[in-house]
């Protein structure tokens, strides 16, 4: 184990070293640094005029593992997207296609194909920036250069966490060169960063059209359940007792709701946001379903508990009242064990 | 711990999967609940008859005796009654007939006790893959991460799960 983590902390002093990581400019005496709500201004205007192509590398510690994803990552406006995944051999040759309302997945190795519903917004919302410079702690930490382009490093902190990501904006396209997060102790939980990147190709729009290898299973895996719009309809729909506050931590508030199906698994899920992160709670009865032995067990609460740690994602299982309860955030561990304090305290209907 | 909640628990307490202060707080309900105690003792029943099942193959001549005495006119007491005369004549028909009766029962519960188990082993890559789905509004959410996340659930749902590898 000792050596594991010894591997781990090595892994990600590696990749802070490299391009985008260290030595920031902290300004040049001729350029002033940007505003954050005019760099995040530009950040969120680039889903809608900037389209690119290039390398994209992933490194991740999901609980006690690391694990390095390269991928080809081109993106066409407004939301199309087409990831080629190179390595590691677990995924090399994966292709996923997104054309803005559909996403297709092959998976060579099972000659397979997933259809489902479309992850990526193409929408730039600039007038979004001021909203996020007072919901969160911006701040603009430097200028760097990150494979031969100026980036402004732009550091986020969400609620009084401590925990924040900080972001390698590219001044002039918007695009983020390199993204970090850390955890509460700030160390690195999540690289990601574009080796090599290209824009303004007007890359065709076949690339983002996907076609069927003959002879491959086909199936679709769609969101289940018309969504609803408040805590109110949800009680309506689920059809047990479920918990659904309007407003979890102070920030972040009711987004919609369904109950979500996969087979024999049924949940009412309750979305919320601050207007930037989501958390899902999902709430299904302990009768219906068996508790979920995933990730490590957690002291959380009177019954089972368990903290499963993608890196990006975490996720906090629990059961209390004949329910099993998850809640899901890519915000710290602490965030999310609070916002499970408050559901514990909630009322169910 | 109150009723509902002590009953909706009773499946898994004997499943042996609850931890030990909800173990703890149904048995101390069971103590004072006669009607908790009575279920629990019928959900035991049925575990116990699950188990001790045989597989019994029907006799070769089972569907053609139970059609010819179908078949057969018995106007005194109406089609139904030559049917259960008949069938008492055979105890072999007799013993299938309470096995169906037993599997009519049984079947449902077992059903529930493998949705139970189903759903709690596809429960995470649903949420995580939900989860993902819906993340798609976060303006600083990585496209490629969330990409490769949906596709390991998806993966998951049709029966195979990718092990990440260390990358050592």
């Amino acid at each position: 184990m000792r050596r594991l983590a010894g591997w781990v902390a090595g892994a990600l002093l590696l990749f802070a070293a490299q391009p985008g990581a260290a030595g920031l400019r902290t300004g040049a005496p001729t350029r002033p640094l940007p505003e954050p709500a005019a760099i995040l201004r530009t950040l969120l205007r680039a889903p809608a005029l900037i389209d690119y192509e290039g390398t994209k590398v992933i490194s991740t510690v999901r609980g006690r593992t690391a694990e390095t994803v390269t991928m080809l990552e081109a993106y066409k406006r407004l939301g199309k997207l087409r990831l080629e995944f190179l390595s590691p051999e677990s995924v090399s040759g994966r292709l996923v296609v997104d054309d803005g309302a559909s996403s297709w997945q092959y998976e060579p190795s099972m000659h397979l194909v997933v259809r489902g519903p479309s992850f990526v917004s193409g929408v730039g919302r600039p007038e979004r920036a001021e909203e996020i410079v007072r919901g969160y702690g911006v701040r603009i930490l430097g200028r760097e250069e990150v494979i031969g382009r100026d980036t402004v490093v732009v550091s986020l902190a969400a609620g009084r966490s401590g925990s924040h990501r900080r972001l390698w904006v590219d001044e002039a396209t918007g695009v983020p060169l390199r993204t970090e997060e850390r955890d509460t102790r700030g160390e690195i939980v999540f690289v990601s960063y574009f080796s090599r990147i290209s824009y303004s190709l007007n890359l065709p729009p076949a690339l983002f059209q996907f076609r069927q290898p003959a002879g491959a299973r086909v199936v679709a895996f769609h969101l289940t359940g018309d969504p609803v719009a408040t805590p109110s309809e949800l009680l309506g729909l689920a059809r047990s007792p479920v918990a659904v506050p309007a407003l979890l931590l102070g920030r972040y508030r009711f987004h919609d709701g369904r109950i979500a199906q996969h087979g024999a698994f049924s949940a009412a899920v309750a979305t919320y946001s601050d207007g930037i992160s989501v958390l899902t709670v999902f709430q299904t009865p302990s009768s219906r379903m068996a508790f979920p032995e995933v990730g490590a067990p957690i002291a959380f609460g009177p019954g089972s508990a368990r903290l499963l740690d993608l890196g990006y994602f975490r996720v906090v299982l629990w059961q209390r009242g004949g329910m099993n309860f998850a809640v899901l955030g890519n915000v710290p561990r602490t965030i999310l064990l609070q916002a499970a304090d408050e559901l514990n305290a909630a009322r169910p209907r | 711990m109150t009723h509902l909640a002590a009953s909706q628990r009773l499946s898994a307490y004997l499943d042996g999967e609850l931890g030990t202060a909800e173990r703890r707080a149904v048995e101390t309900h069971l103590r004072t609940c006669p009607v908790c105690r009575r279920d629990l003792a019928e959900l035991e029943q049925v575990k116990t008859l699950l188990g001790a099942l045989p597989e019994v193959e029907p006799p070769a001549g089972l569907f053609a005796d139970i059609r010819r005495e179908l078949e057969r006119p018995t106007p005194v007491l109406g089609p139904l009654g030559g049917w259960l005369r008949g069938a008492f004549r055979r105890p072999a028909v007799v013993a299938a007939a309470a096995l169906l009766a037993v599997l009519l029962i049984a079947l449902p519960l077992a059903k529930g006790r493998i949705d139970r188990l189903q759903a709690a082993n596809v429960g995470a890559d649903v949420y995580v893959r939900e989860h993902a789905l819906l993340s798609a509004t976060d303006p600083f959410a990585d496209r490629a991460y969330l990409g490769l996340l949906i596709g390991d659930a998806n993966v998951a749902l049709v029966g195979q799960r990718r092990a990440p590898e260390d990358g050592r």
